[in-house]
């Protein structure tokens, strides 16, 4: 499984050269399965450059969406594949009461806010909700939970044999409680994220700006290492960079988690900030995926 | 006491219900009491701490919900069961008996949690009635 981040931001687009090098584009990552299966979690701006640096025909994607707020579909419309016949796109999404995913999607798809609607888009597009059992895409086994966020919103686990992503951008665990004292079952996202290789999670604000953000759905530094510790991942991407922190600010953010993280007897090499670009292999990379890695 | 990993609309729940000085308590889909709050654990003289996780079978006779008459009443007929079986709010006005024997009127209002998912339990909230 290779893991590549197109898009690490949070709430909108921070471009910029204060941002050149954790980067500006919004939630958007790509997984690449052994089978050659691609995935994008969330399709935020990052989005974007991810469409153009994939092959340009017979491209078949499923995008699994945490959630509709902005900053996870503003690159649907942006994103190269969809403009093209000879695409395949599966869109999954969380399920409302109200309204199915793709009215939803197609709010924002849409006049005013949009040149094109949904039904111009000229690849073949599916929308689906995203089921409450695991399921299986490619070689991959997803899982999916609701996680605490404002509004409906999931978390996915993508196992890949005995190799597993868990990514939960967007997460407040620790709103109302205290990490450290709940037990796992009454912790949000604890048995998405139990004992992950990678856990790519929320980690939007420090401990001082917090207070100013309770409730907003967000983590900030102290319980996103905490949540990381106690469900055991082995390593650990701090995502969802808020859009008002440069990457001076997050240097600094980051040499703060790496003490928090010493004083929680966390291996330093485990925990790292999302950077744009960054790519991560996972478990032995095999079958198709490996021809390609090995190709270039 | 640990579990599996419990709906997140629960969670929510539960933590509201922490920072509430009102009275209040939750039941999962199977009607088992999975947490009551500081204020309700005044009330009926047991911390959930202490308590724990209970079935109907254990809390009903445990605190004993019984009518002006001292009937007891039977779980099925009880707001919260009534809220998750039936899915609509219910509200009610009964006795109950504390652990350290106290006998207090109480009124309850329940109502079900439901979600895309189905009904993921019922949580209430209640309180003396000449409180």
């Amino acid at each position: 499984m290779k893991v590549k981040l197109w898009g690490t931001r949070g709430s909108v687009p921070a471009p910029g050269p204060e941002t050149l090098r954790y980067g500006g584009n919004t939630s958007c990552v790509q997984v690449t399965l052994s089978d050659g299966t691609i995935l994008s979690l969330d399709a935020g701006t990052g989005i974007r450059s991810m469409g153009l640096a994939l092959a340009a025909e017979g491209t078949r994607i499923n995008i699994l969406l945490t959630h509709l707020h902005m900053d996870h579909i503003q690159g649907l419309v942006f994103f190269a594949p969809a403009f093209r016949p000879t695409s395949e796109i599966v869109v999954w999404g969380p399920a409302a009461s109200d309204a199915s995913l793709e009215d939803r999607i197609a709010r924002y798809i849409s006049a005013p806010l949009s040149a094109v609607e949904v039904r111009e888009l000229p690849c073949d597009v599916k929308f689906r909700d995203t089921p409450e059992t695991e399921w299986e895409i490619g070689s991959a086994r997803i899982r999916a939970a609701s996680v605490n966020h404002r509004g409906p919103t999931l978390g996915y686990r993508i196992s890949e044999g005995d190799t597993s992503l868990c990514y939960i951008p967007d997460h407040e665990p620790a709103l109302g409680t205290d990490l450290a004292e709940m037990t796992p079952d009454w912790i949000s996202g604890f048995e998405l994220a139990r004992g992950a290789d990678l856990l790519i999670h929320d980690c939007q604000y420090t401990d001082d700006e917090y207070p100013d953000h309770l409730g907003w759905g967000h983590s900030r530094l102290t319980d996103t290492l905490a949540f990381a510790r106690r469900v055991e991942a082995k390593r650990t991407v701090l995502f969802h960079h808020d859009p008002m922190h440069s990457d001076d600010f997050l240097d600094a953010h980051f040499g703060l988690a790496l003490e928090r993280w010493a004083e929680l007897s966390g291996d330093p090499t485990a925990i790292e900030m999302a950077t744009e670009r960054r790519e991560l292999e996972l478990g032995e990379v095999t079958g198709p995926l490996a021809q390609q890695t090995a190709a270039g | 006491m640990e579990g599996t990993q419990k709906p997140i609309e629960l969670i929510l729940a539960r933590n509201l219900m922490s920072g509430l000085s009102t009275p209040a308590f939750l039941v999962d889909a199977g009607g088992v009491i999975v947490f009551y709050n500081e204020a309700a654990g005044k009330l009926l003289g047991v911390r959930f701490e202490e308590f724990g996780r209970a079935g109907p079978e254990q809390w009903g006779p445990a605190f004993g919900p019984f009518d002006q008459d001292g009937k007891t009443i039977p779980y099925d007929r009880l707001p919260i069961t009534l809220a998750l079986r039936e899915g609509r709010p219910v509200h009610d006005t009964f006795r109950i008996r504390a652990a350290d024997g106290a006998e207090h009127e109480i009124e309850v209002s329940a109502m079900p949690i439901q979600t895309t998912g189905g009904r993921q339990g019922a949580m209430a909230v209640f309180w003396e009635a000449d409180g």
